[in-house]
């Protein structure tokens, strides 16, 4: 991990309160492993708020990293004012990656909001590799969206109130389109509810799944222990002191289903 | 930042302890002080204030734990620790490699607990140059916080240890008191190397969209630039009334903070919060409380020492 002064390239708006970053970060990107890490930004120099806002990185090229954010504060909506040629202060990379995507089973990649930064950045990945998949992309209403609705190319889009794509939950295309693919292995990363979905789902048909969670953190490099989710296994991991909690921000953002229990 | 040079002497004394700079990391906020070493040199540091320990590992409380609030946070962790066994076997070691001090902070239930913890250390190291007591953490129920708040029992919990350590015993005090002086008196009288104050300020966070507060145990400790002036104003009540250093905490995130803290009387300070945002800030501190030294012509940091002008 490295704290990084990065330059902004672009900062432009994809969607409804969707925006997009692109930073000159050559120590980040090259330290960077893979989808599922993100960064820690401070985004403003003053004290009025303390703490930095951990964000997934979506893509990650020629020295570069982007992320994809939604407004959700005073903090966001500062974002979405710096121009390009401005900089802000970067931690990073942190946290652990989505794995196995490359063994041979069949991904489906679901990301819901803002969650979708870590699943674009793995379609890539995917791309890159030549590996067939499945997207599935869930939203609230279709101006949040900003790619197609591409049955024939697997992408797949859904809004709650069916202004885009297929109306419902991104559970309503999974359940079908999942029963096609016998080896299917689900990646996925987005607000809680979305993951407990999928994670009920997954884990009750006997599907492989990751889950990349969101979580409140103070620092990001387990200093502060704050940025805990219950654990359902008992096996130790390097970072979290017990059982029962796992520190996102060292032990994660990704997890099998299996081993996370969800409030 | 500009490197200076290093005219100015950046020594203090605690007891018979000095410490080459009085930049200290506070408490629950830098680990174990292994956690981050690309991001800073710890050995730059005055001393590592360790995470409370306790006699047992602890679990901490369910999340949410922390949340942002105006120039601060709050948080909620519950101690969650490694427990005194695995901190003798697998820390004391990397301790022994590093020459910044290391102050041992125990937490504990009675005062059964704190004495067991200090004897296990005790018997096997030579690594620690002290313990600081937390008697007054807000989050866990009996978590020593009974203590903090009571004159009595802080004067039998220091004097039960003093007599396990000659090593730097530093209590530290809770501002969630009525009358911080006189548990300070009282830690003083009954044999404590030095008082560090303030622990964070019991505070709570409601979100107003959702009706849900912040935090899951409802309160939590609020830290950061928005409890400093409750900090200096412990810090200089203290220094009126009693004889030994004094530790200055709250809110610390620049050198002029830490002048600050030591012209209102502190020896040294810890920096708390703003280790979250930079886990190098303090290295930053101290380059800069040099600037200011060498920038005021005073040649010991330690003349600042409660030296601060008041109207009165």
């Amino acid at each position: 991990m490295i704290i990084e002064r990065a330059r902004i390239k672009s900062n432009r708006q994809l969607a409804h309160q969707i925006w997009e970053m692109q930073f000159e970060a050559p120590n980040i990107a090259r330290e960077y492993m893979g989808s599922g890490q993100f960064i820690n930004i401070l985004t403003v120099d003053d004290w009025n708020h303390p703490l930095r806002r951990p964000m997934s990185i979506a893509s990650s090229e020629d020295g570069c990293v982007s992320i994809i954010y939604k407004i959700f504060g005073d903090m966001t909506r500062e974002l979405t004012q710096k121009k390009s040629g401005e900089t802000l202060e970067l931690l990073g990379p942190l946290g652990n990656i989505f794995s196995k995507w490359d063994n041979g089973s069949y991904p489906i990649l679901i990301g819901g909001g803002v969650g979708l930064a870590p699943i674009l950045n793995l379609k890539q990945a995917c791309d890159n590799n030549k590996i067939v998949y499945t997207m599935i992309i869930g939203a609230r209403s279709g101006n949040e969206h900003f790619i197609k609705h591409d049955p024939g190319k697997n992408i797949y889009l859904t809004t709650d109130d069916g202004s885009m794509g297929e109306e419902g939950t991104v559970m309503v295309p999974l359940e079908r389109l999942v029963k096609i693919n016998k080896n299917a292995f689900i990646f996925a990363c987005g607000p809680e509810p979305m993951l407990r979905a999928v994670k009920e789902f997954a884990v009750n048909n006997d599907i492989q799944a990751q889950l990349s969670v969101e979580s409140y953190m103070g620092c990001g490099i387990g200093f502060c222990q704050g940025c805990v989710i219950r654990r359902k296994i008992s096996k130790i991991q390097s970072h979290s002191y017990h059982e029962k909690y796992s520190l996102v921000c060292m032990d994660g953002p990704v997890y099998n289903a299996t081993d996370i229990n969800f409030g | 930042m500009q490197r200076t040079s290093t005219l100015a002497n950046l020594t203090i004394h605690i007891g018979n302890t000095s410490f080459e700079n009085p930049i200290w990391v506070a408490s629950g906020t830098f680990g174990y002080g292994t956690e981050a070493p690309e991001l800073v040199d710890v050995n730059q540091l005055g001393a590592i204030v360790t995470k409370s320990i306790t006699r047992q590992p602890r679990e901490g409380n369910p999340p949410p734990r922390i949340v942002e609030t105006a120039s601060g946070m709050i948080n909620s962790i519950g101690l969650a620790n490694i427990g005194v066994e695995k901190y003798i076997k697998d820390l004391l070691q990397i301790y022994e490699g590093l020459s910044t001090k290391i102050i041992m902070n125990i937490a504990g239930t009675d005062i059964r607990e704190y004495v067991e913890i200090m004897e296990m250390v005790e018997s096997v190291s030579s690594v620690i140059a002290g313990y600081e007591i937390n008697i007054s953490c807000p989050n866990v129920k009996k978590g020593g916080m009974e203590f903090g708040v009571d004159c009595e029992m802080t004067a039998k919990l220091t004097e039960t240890l003093r007599g396990i350590t000659e090593r730097l015993l530093i209590m530290k005090l809770s501002p969630n008191v009525s009358d911080i002086v006189s548990i300070g008196m009282s830690a003083e009288n009954a044999g404590a190397d030095a008082v560090s104050a303030i622990n964070t300020v019991v505070g709570m966070s409601i979100n107003a969209k959702t009706g849900m507060s912040d935090i899951f145990t409802t309160y939590g400790g609020l830290s950061g630039p928005a409890i400093k002036p409750i900090g200096l104003a412990a810090v200089h009540k203290l220094y009126q009334q009693l004889s030994i250093p004094i530790i200055g905490i709250g809110g610390i995130v620049s050198g002029e903070d830490a002048v600050e803290y030591m012209l209102a009387g502190a020896t040294a300070v810890q920096v708390g919060t703003a280790n979250y945002r930079d886990p190098g800030i303090s290295e930053n501190i101290i380059d800069s409380l040099k600037n200011i030294l060498n920038e005021s012509n005073r040649n010991e940091a330690a003349d600042l020492i409660g030296s601060v002008q008041t109207h009165l």
